[in-house]
């Protein structure tokens, strides 16, 4: 009942946020410079000019302005990106698989490395394993992702070759049909081994660069519940019974110390959306974040305001999904406080 | 400002406030320096902060900007050891040991501005809001509720890149990105001690709304604050430096961000100082407000432990 509550309230809460992020996203677009500066060439007359803001409503009064843009979004037009030479929509999807692959392949490498060390150092608490793990997790959050990057480049691209960058060797990568957009997707519908080994080879590194911090965050949660955890008595009931301390941390405690890490999880992926920028730009990375950094270089309002429209949205849901989600593992929880 | 994390309610001790403020100060000094990672943190903030004071005497101030890197075309891309240029120069002659100590400099002015101004903004936001209470408080915290929708780093860089490449629109970015936590944390903690016994008695014995807020609420709502404070020295650098590396500050300036992006270019070609010296940096100054700030917490906070 509670719980049904708690979700109803979050939900109907969600529209007036989103509303709220619109306005500002909408403030943005119109705060700083030309809006359409973009769109125009030195060899327009004033005229033509005049005739991209009629087009673009820019005599209209604010709110107006703010009604036309809202209602274009709501219809699936957000507008033309300057940088790429084409509606916003057209491109997106393309982009953000590009992103996703990117994300998921980092979430994959955060959840098992955090959970691993996280489990390996909340065991043992206080000795040398833990002081490590715990430096491990606080430099996860210190480190400029862009550093990390350029580091593992030297090292694994530049000194060894092991791995190269961008997103794939173009002949492979024509040489398949892309009808999701996901390279290591498309590469198994084709049945192509080589087109998926080229897409898992470009993958990895940028993936454990933009899974890093995600993974330090999931660590230090990991760790810190686990140990909570075996202060409890059940592990003590567990103990007494005779279970092996292996089958009772991977039994019970761990079992438990999973719980709290769920709400770290919405952070997590903060970090991901964030990171991507840095990472797609160093990796030469062609997805949504290096579409934002091309469209914030270059003055392309559309793009900004439909990036940033975009991920509020996602971040929103990501963590309105791990909060029920939270909610439903642990009754404990004190719902809408 | 651990001296003000000290003050606790109201006690009557015969050895009067002032000796207890310094006793406990000795305390937490004690116990915060205990900590080894905590120490370690305290150590190189200090390094980092005395290389910033020192930065005119460690090197020579360029002319007429000092905050702008001197250009050496006759040395460009020499590695480090070079005579005249300690750790190498950059594809334009810049002195990277110039922009590394420069470099503190420039993060220690941003990181007090935007620090400095957040906290003051957001405690004053969140004190509106968790003392008046009713619509106000309402419309306050849905702002708070819709600045938080916006990942920090994506609202940062839209922000500073909508008003044009600046350093200076950088800071004034992460000032409207950054406040919203202080209001949080202070919002949280006036209504958590506004319900204590202590500030019900101060009400009883008649004293006026604002006093009980300046003696009693304002003091206990320090300490997280205070921990806040410290982790976002470091983080706000960290952001500040990724947006100068995407490209949003003045090409030139003798900042960590601005550097890691000019030497990116040169690594395919074994050129590795001119961007991994400069990150470098950025790692060290996140990391030791990271460590501080979270030694400071498990000391100042017994409810969270994080040790």
């Amino acid at each position: 009942m509670q719980i049904r509550e708690y979700i109803i309230r979050r939900v109907m809460i969600l529209p007036l946020i989103l509303v709220g992020t619109s306005l500002i996203v909408f403030t943005l677009g119109r705060v700083g410079g030309n809006p359409i500066a973009i769109y125009l060439e030195h060899e327009m007359t004033p005229d033509e000019v005049a005739q991209i803001e009629e087009r673009y409503g820019l005599n209209d009064s604010l709110p107006e302005q703010y009604f036309a843009w809202a209602g274009g979004v709501l219809r699936g037009d957000l507008g033309y990106s300057g940088v790429l030479a084409a509606p916003v929509m057209d491109v997106l999807p393309k982009r953000l698989a590009a992103t996703l692959e990117l994300s998921v392949a980092s979430a994959i490498v955060a959840v098992s490395l955090g959970i691993a060390l996280g489990t390996f150092a909340g065991a043992r608490r206080n000795r040398l394993p833990d002081h490590l793990t715990r430096v491990f997790a606080i430099s996860g959050a210190a480190t400029p992702i862009f550093w990390f990057a350029i580091v593992l480049l030297i090292i694994f691209w530049v000194n060894l070759g092991w791995f190269p960058v961008g997103r794939s060797e173009p002949e492979i990568f024509e040489s398949i049909s892309h009808p999701t957009g996901v390279y290591t997707l498309d590469a198994l519908l084709a049945g192509s081994f080589t087109a998926f080994r080229d897409a898992i080879w470009h993958l990895i590194l940028p993936a454990v660069t933009l899974g890093y911090g995600a993974t330090a965050i999931i660590t230090r949660m990991m760790r810190s519940s686990l140990a909570e955890e075996l202060n409890e008595d059940y592990v003590d009931a567990a103990r007494a019974k005779g279970l092996p301390e292996r089958l009772v941390l991977r039994r019970h405690a761990r079992r438990n110390a999973l719980i709290p890490t769920v709400t770290v999880i919405g952070l997590g992926f903060g970090f991901l959306l964030q990171g991507s920028v840095v990472v797609e730009i160093i990796f030469i990375w062609p997805g949504m974040g290096r579409w934002m950094a091309d469209a914030v270089l270059r003055g392309d309002q559309a793009t900004i305001m439909a990036y940033v429209l975009f991920t509020s949205i996602l971040f929103l849901v990501v963590n309105l999904v791990v909060d029920v989600v939270y909610a439903y593992l642990d009754r404990r929880v004190v719902l809408g406080s | 400002m651990v001296e003000a994390a000290a003050r606790r309610p109201p006690a009557s001790s015969p050895s009067g406030p002032l000796a207890i403020r310094v006793r406990r100060f000795g305390e937490i000094t004690k116990e915060v320096l205990r900590n080894p990672t905590t120490t370690i943190g305290l150590v190189i903030i200090a390094s980092l902060l005395l290389m910033a004071l020192m930065a005119p005497i460690i090197t020579e101030a360029n002319t007429p900007d000092a905050y702008q890197m001197p250009r050496d075309w006759g040395a460009i891309n020499e590695p480090p050891g070079t005579p005249g240029h300690l750790l190498g120069t950059t594809s334009t002659g810049g002195d990277v040991l110039y922009g590394v100590v420069w470099g503190a400099r420039t993060s220690l002015r941003l990181s007090v501005i935007v620090v400095g101004i957040t906290m003051v903004v957001g405690t004053i936001m969140g004190s509106i809001a968790g003392f008046i209470g009713g619509k106000v408080d309402e419309i306050i915290m849905r702002l708070v509720d819709v600045l938080l929708a916006i990942p920090e780093l994506i609202f940062a860089l839209a922000i500073a890149a909508v008003l044009g490449p600046s350093f200076g629109n950088i800071i004034f970015a992460l000032t409207v990105v950054f406040w919203v936590k202080y209001a949080r944390i202070i919002r949280g903690q006036i209504i958590h001690v506004k319900h204590n016994e202590y500030v019900d008695s101060a009400r009883v014995i008649g004293d006026s709304k604002l006093n009980i807020y300046r003696k009693d609420v304002l003091p206990n709502s320090v300490t997280p604050v205070v921990v806040q404070a410290t982790l976002d020295m470091g983080n706000i650098v960290l952001v500040a430096a990724t947006l100068s590396f995407i490209g949003l500050a003045e090409a030139g300036l003798a900042e960590w961000g601005v550097l890691v992006s000019e030497g990116q270019a040169g690594i395919s070609a074994g050129r590795w100082w001119a961007s991994t010296i400069p990150g470098a940096m950025v790692f060290l100054w996140a990391l030791a407000f990271n460590l501080f700030g979270d030694g400071l917490r498990d000391v100042l906070d017994p409810r969270t432990e994080g040790r």
